[in-house]
């Protein structure tokens, strides 16, 4: 009994002993991979990595750290930001981030937040010097509810609105802030950034009286929107949402509420249907054509079609093609 | 009155010398004249050139003046702007909007967030009661069955952990799914998940029941893990300093209670029957569209059959997704198939056995996903199923599935499944599944 006991013994031991081999081979290349990483981040960490989860967001940052700071972009202009896919490759650039700059009130709530937990970078965590949440720079939230929501509104952000970068006054709050913070994770180039931050603020002003003044006489002009997604604009630009082609936010339209909305439309005075590219355009089309307006598939964000690259270019174009549209539309 | 006689007063002051002046002119000028009369020519040109020369010399400063005055004026401006600037880029940095008195108080209550999810599926088999129920989430007979409802509570502990909880209530049964807690700040890019939940192994693993494509859980998955791997262990992340995403994984744990691979051994004090899993995922994003996951994974553990009885189960896996996000917000395409390989001993000896699945799933409109899977497990060896209990090899069997998923929104979902079944031990048989699905609570993150 006692020798089977011994030789059972000598056998676990022998078991382990192979599970100790087992497991030396990797734990020896984790510890070279390790410190290998380790070097390789010292090296590597000359300018201020920035990571922005909206290419938007990412090009203003580009204007006010200019070449003291790389900038990524996570979400691509041409794709709505509610649905990204959460690819674990962002997770490389979340790991090697300085700061992450997004743009809040759960917009990306989707697939953002996993990819920071899995960054395994205590910089970028809510609430750390390293994670910016831009509506929190933003002074007027639109459509904050101040009732009890539940999802039978629709996919609504509890926390108001998201889409508000398309007032461009706010991109000067948005710059503003991320200067701030820019200045205080490198201190050292504080000038640097105040001086870009100035010279962007002056451009972008002198260009908000530009657009200002391409809008003033198309104040009060009623449009339908896809997605609840012009409203910062509609605010700006003095326009009038009358309509959605979404019944609620997030829900595609039935053919019986199009028929309806375009009832609605068609006794009012709608000019402009706008839908970004990467709606379906049937439908906004079709009420558009019904109800005597002009169909606009426009750009919402940076990089939203060829030749946005800039947040000034995003609203060159808006501005642009709505007046011009308006301007025809008022002749035709 | 008082005014008039002040004013008068400041005029009589002002005005007096200026009569003097005149008065002083006026007896001396002759005089002076008088002496001069001689050179009176050049006199006068003189007094013209000196005027002309003070001209020149008021000409000058009222330019040096006016030059001041214009320099003054573009300073001015020019702080104006500067003011304006400085105004717009120094608005205080607003608060955070303030809701109403409730709304606040939700917001800040420091609860974790909470989810809750119901699957029920309605079921038909040809042949009732149908095989043996692979997973325990799988409908089981026709009829009306609840396959899981799942609770979740998710947060952040403090600056270092998180925590994931998620409890799952059959008719049955109740289960913690999953309950760990992950770091948040480890150095070296280490992140460690510990408690209990579904290992990093192969990749429907990590999927929870409301989050994989079909009704069922796929042959392998079932046969080899009871439809999932999820132990309650520590484990080890480690994101390799690689060009491409590539996680290292390896977790230590003890099985839960039995499983058809894996047991918790009775022979507690030795380290080497615990279950030890190795899981390496890399992730390539082939283009803005295309992007493809391939994942090796390895867990090897006692299976109870006798102290140092062991299994080992290998899964490869092969994930390809297309989204060509230019063309289309909504297409996708996705493409997927494990391969599992278990070997083990058991008292009659040991033996291999193996299985596989591969799908392909096509989003082709907003609301509407159609796939197609087939999955089949085979073995090397057959012995007679009664000797060696709740192990014994796989005997050859393969199913068909057809899917079609309707997604009223991101928060409901529909789905039809059709499988034909052919498990080589029993005759063919058909099932029909209409399942449903609702999430409350918190927005989960949707799973790569």
């Amino acid at each position: 009994m006692g020798h089977i006991h011994f030789k059972n013994k000598e056998i676990n031991l022998m078991r382990q002993y192979k599970i100790f081999q087992f497991a030396a081979l990797p734990v020896c290349l984790a510890l070279f991979l390790m410190l290998f990483s380790s070097i390789y981040a010292q090296v590597a960490s000359a300018k201020i990595k920035v990571v922005a989860s909206l290419p938007t967001l990412g090009e203003i940052a580009k204007e006010v750290g200019g070449d003291k700071i790389d900038v990524k972009s996570l979400a691509k202009g041409y794709q709505d930001p509610h649905f990204v896919d959460g690819k674990p490759s962002f997770i490389l650039d979340l790991n090697k981030a300085d700061l992450l700059i997004h743009n809040g009130l759960e917009l990306e709530i989707g697939w953002l937040p996993p990819l920071v937990t899995g960054a395994r970078n205590s910089k970028i965590l809510p609430n750390n010097i390293g994670n910016l949440d831009c509506s929190t720079l933003i002074s007027n939230i639109l459509e904050v509810p101040t009732t009890k929501i539940d999802r039978s509104m629709g996919d609504i952000h509890p926390g108001g609105n998201p889409h508000y970068w398309l007032d461009p006054r706010n991109g000067i709050a948005i710059a503003k802030g991320i200067a701030e913070r820019l200045k205080e994770i490198d201190p050292k180039n504080a000038s640097y950034y105040d001086e870009r931050l100035g010279d962007f603020t002056k451009r972008l002003s002198a260009k908000i009286k530009e657009w200002d003044e391409k809008l003033a006489p198309y104040k009060g002009t009623q449009i339908v929107t896809y997605h609840k997604s012009w409203v910062y604009f509609s605010d700006w630009a003095g326009f009038n949402e009358v309509g959605y082609v979404e019944p609620k936010p997030g829900i595609p339209p039935s053919p019986s509420y199009v028929a309806d909305l375009i009832g609605e439309i068609q006794k009012m005075n709608v000019k402009l249907v706008i839908a970004e590219s990467f709606y379906p355009q049937k439908a906004p089309a079709l009420i558009a054509q019904k109800a005597g307006a002009s169909f606009l598939v426009l750009p919402s964000a940076v990089g939203g079609s060829d030749g946005i690259n800039t947040y000034s270019d995003l609203f060159d174009v808006i501005v642009g093609e709505i007046t011009s549209k308006l301007a025809s539309h008022g002749k035709g | 009155m008082r005014m008039r006689l002040e004013a008068g007063h400041f005029g009589l002051y002002t005005t007096m010398p200026i009569i003097v002046t005149l008065l002083f002119g006026l007896f001396l000028s002759p005089s002076m004249y008088g002496e001069a009369s001689g050179d009176e020519r050049e006199d006068v040109t003189k007094e013209i050139q000196e005027l002309r020369q003070q001209i020149e010399i008021m000409q000058k400063k009222l330019d040096e003046l006016e030059q001041k005055n214009k320099e003054l004026e573009d300073e001015a401006k020019k702080q104006k702007e500067e003011k304006e600037l400085e105004k717009a880029i120094s608005q205080p940095t607003p608060l955070p909007p303030q809701g109403s008195g409730f709304l606040k108080g939700l917001v800040q209550s420091l609860n974790p967030d909470i989810s809750a999810i119901g699957i029920f599926s309605t079921a038909y088999f040809s042949k009732n009661p149908p095989a043996p129920q692979l997973a325990d989430t799988d409908p089981a007979n026709t009829g009306i069955n609840l396959q899981e409802f799942e609770l979740g509570f998710q947060g952040v502990v403090d600056p270092y952990f998180r925590a994931d909880s998620f409890i799952t209530f059959t008719l049955d049964s109740v289960e913690v799914e999953e309950a760990y807690m992950t770091t948040l700040s480890l150095p070296f890019n280490l992140q460690i998940r510990a408690g209990k939940m579904r290992s990093k192994f192969g990749r429907i693993n990590l999927q929870h029941t409301h989050v994989q494509d079909f009704v069922d859980v796929p042959l392998p998955y079932g046969t080899f893990l009871n439809g999932e791997l999820s132990p309650v262990g520590v484990e080890f992340n480690y994101l390799l300093p690689l060009p491409w995403y590539a996680e290292l994984s390896a977790s230590i744990n003890s099985p839960e209670g039995e499983g058809p691979t894996f047991v918790r051994s009775s022979d507690a004090n030795n380290l080497g029957l615990l279950l030890y899993t190795a899981n390496l995922t890399n992730f390539f994003e082939i283009s803005d569209a295309l992007s493809a996951q391939v994942i090796g994974s390895i867990a090897t553990g006692s299976n109870g059959t006798d102290t140092d009885n062991r299994s080992t189960v290998y899964d490869g896996t092969l994930f390809i997704k297309y989204r060509p996000l230019e063309s289309s917000s909504y297409q996708e395409i996705k493409l997927q198939s494990e391969f599992m390989l278990r070997q083990a001993t058991i008292a009659e000896g040991s033996f291999i056995d193996w299985g596989a699945y591969a799908y392909i799933l096509d989003r082709f409109a907003q609301r509407w996903n159609a796939g197609f899977r087939f999955d089949f497990v085979d073995s090397n060896k057959q012995f007679p199923s009664e000797q060696s209990g709740e192990l014994f090899p796989t005997q050859k069997e393969y199913r068909y599935s057809a899917l079609l998923r309707f997604n009223p929104s991101e928060f409901s979902r529909i789905e039809l499944q059709y499988d034909f079944y052919n498990p080589s031990f029993r005759s063919n048989f058909s099932s029909i599944f209409l399942q449903f699905q609702y999430a409350i609570g918190a927005h989960g993150a949707h799973p790569f």
